[in-house]
């Protein structure tokens, strides 16, 4: 009863299918996110 | 709810069922049974990965607590982000290569079972509580609202939900799981456009903006820090990135998903994709409650729109004078803020400050009656009022056309069903991976597993239903889960980050570690007024630090030796 599967042990990490490479595509996620709080900080300074 | 309503509810939640049978179709083996045979793309394991998370409780009281208390729930989330940057990094490849079923099982491979066995307790306790909760507290907002008998309704998510996920198992549930989660896209959505369709001539959505935000509705970012207050950006960043990295790193209906994937990348990609659209979704969904609260500027609201409560004899001959400052306070603000949009249009700055102070002043008039109204009902019935879960449904019924009432109310069956499939479909896993397999009967063959994890399912489901029954008679005690729940997730998250980034520390190192680290969060609940969301940090840490310490202790020993 093991998981199926190709031999997980030697398993790939495939490059991301945009940016080139995993660290762009987490350094793209955490950009967006100071991109949401700057959003939302001027919309809470817009309307409060 | 008319005849339309009903139909679209019945066909929703037959599509539902029959979907998740047809999907779920050709699990012959235990790997397809538990883990999809790995062979989910990374939409489906990213949606299903949201569509557990939301349960329908959330969805519920997160609008009214925008109603009540403005945006700035929306900032729990803006952790979220880090966290799954983290765990893709980190969880995501080291438990696809160690090829296992459960997060627990990698923690035998990594340090020892006594180790496998307190973290697969500490779940089985924490998620089995969580499981029977998820279908009572949906169930009570409905008996209140729609006048259902709680048992039905308890029942009839119970039925639907064993249907698919004990024939299926977890690609059933997944694709499910996609379709929930666009049927609550689907019902939020239509809600929002409603709301703000519903709003009188003369307002238009710019206004509608404008008067939730002068009363602080639209607080979506608070810069302050302060350690007992619960939603501020800095405990949203770092508490809120502990707990979803305790969240989808150490809990097992999480980690089961992501662990599906057809690939290391595909699984990244599931938990990437709900690092950019959780917090937008979040962000909507209070939005949707702010209109809602705009709606009512106009339209006068009950003072509780939890009506049992005031329906009480002894509530009601006490209430009038309540009503009538809530009313007059009702009215100066509907007064107010009309005032308040043609001061704004006509670009009247004097006119729109002392328009605004007046709103203002009676916002906090309306508010304090309402609260005159909750402790009058607390202090006559000695029951806990929790008026914000019955705000948003209360709208969708009184005010929305045939139709739109089944379609809401098929999204909370939706959310109910997404997070109770996944939970128990996860109890199942462990009970059968973590238990059973390994310390009951070692080895038997595939089929056997396989009747064994359908047993195991039917079980968790019918345990769901039974603690829902028991659940529902003691309303506060969903507080105190959703409490329990923060109190052991610091405690797993200290001993996955042991795992992961301290390769010297050993078996008795993370055992005692967990141990330490879960007596400082029971201090910590016990002593301290301190934020739930730091629970998990303070726990990690101290797990971390005592399995250094022990793990110096042990090593400095065999030196010796």
């Amino acid at each position: 009863m093991t998981p199926a599967g190709p031999d997980r042990n030697h398993m790939p990490d495939d490059p991301p299918p945009f940016l080139g490479s995993w660290r762009r595509v987490y350094a793209a996620v955490l950009a967006y996110l100071a991109g949401l709080i700057l959003l939302f900080w001027a919309f809470t300074r817009a309307f409060s | 709810m008319r005849p339309l309503d009903w139909i679209v509810l019945a066909v929703t939640l037959a599509s539902i069922v029959l979907y998740g049978l047809y999907k779920g179709r050709g699990s012959k083996t235990v790997s397809q049974y538990l883990l999809a045979g790995k062979t989910m793309p990374w939409y489906a394991m990213g949606l299903s990965i949201m569509a557990t998370q939301a349960s329908a409780i959330t969805f519920i009281s997160t609008t009214g607590q925008s109603y009540v208390d403005g945006m700035r729930f929306v900032q729990f989330y803006f952790g979220l982000p880090v966290a799954m940057v983290i765990l893709s990094a980190t969880a995501v490849p080291i438990f696809h290569r160690a090829n296992v079923y459960t997060a627990y099982e990698y923690l035998e491979k990594r340090f020892d079972p006594k180790t496998r066995a307190l973290a697969s307790a500490v779940f089985l306790i924490q998620r089995g509580l969580a499981a029977g909760l998820a279908l009572a507290a949906p169930a009570i907002v409905l008996s209140v609202i729609l006048g259902w008998p709680d048992r039905l309704t308890i029942a009839m998510m119970g039925a639907l939900v064993i249907g698919y996920t004990v024939m299926g198992g977890i690609k059933a549930i997944t694709w499910t799981d996609v379709q929930q989660m666009l049927i609550i896209f689907c019902g939020l959505a239509a809600s929002l456009v409603m709301a703000i369709r519903l709003l009188p001539r003369g307002v238009s959505f710019v206004d509608a903006v404008y008067l939730a935000g002068a009363v602080g509705k639209l607080n979506a970012v608070d810069l302050h820090l302060d350690w007992n207050n619960r939603y501020n950006l800095w405990s949203g960043l770092v508490g809120g990135a502990f707990l979803a990295l305790s969240y989808f790193g150490c809990d097992q209906s999480q980690v089961q998903r992501y662990l599906t994937g057809k690939s290391i990348a595909q699984s990244k990609l599931s938990l990437l994709f709900n690092a950019m659209a959780k917090i937008p979704m979040q962000f909507f969904i209070l939005f949707v409650g702010a209109m809602v609260f705009v709606f009512y500027l106009f339209e006068r609201p009950p003072v509780l729109f939890d009506q049992t409560a005031l329906a009480k004899p002894e509530v009601a001959a006490r209430i009038a004078p309540v009503e009538r400052d809530f009313t007059v306070a009702f009215e100066e603000r509907r007064e107010a803020g009309w005032r308040l949009i043609e001061a704004r249009r006509n670009h009247d700055a004097a006119a729109r400050a002392g328009t605004l102070a007046r709103y203002r002043r009676a916002q906090r008039a309306l508010d304090a009656a309402r609260q005159r109204g909750a402790r009058l009902v607390e202090q006559t019935t000695g029951q806990t009022v929790n008026d914000t879960n019955y705000i948003f449904l209360s709208f969708v019924t009184r005010y929305l056309p045939a139709g739109l009432v089944g379609l809401v109310i098929a999204v909370i069956f939706a959310a109910a069903m997404a997070s109770i499939s996944g939970e128990i479909n996860s109890l199942a896993t462990v009970t059968i991976v973590d238990i059973y397999r390994r310390h009951v009967h070692k080895s038997a063959s595939d089929r056997h597993y396989l009747l064994a994890s359908r047993l195991a399912t039917a079980f968790w489901a019918i345990y769901a239903v039974a603690f829902a029954n028991y659940g529902k008679t003691i309303g506060s005690l969903i507080e105190a889960v959703n409490m329990l729940g923060s109190l052991f997730y610091g405690t797993l998250l200290g001993v996955f980050a042991l795992a992961f980034l301290v390769p010297r520390v050993r078996g008795n190192g993370a055992f005692y570690g967990m141990l330490a680290g879960e007596a400082a969060i029971l201090a910590a609940f016990k002593f301290t007024g301190i934020s739930f969301l730091w629970y998990n940090v303070i726990g990690c840490l101290v797990v971390v630090a005592t399995g250094l310490l022990i793990s110096v202790f042990e090593n400095r020993r065999e030196v010796v030796r």
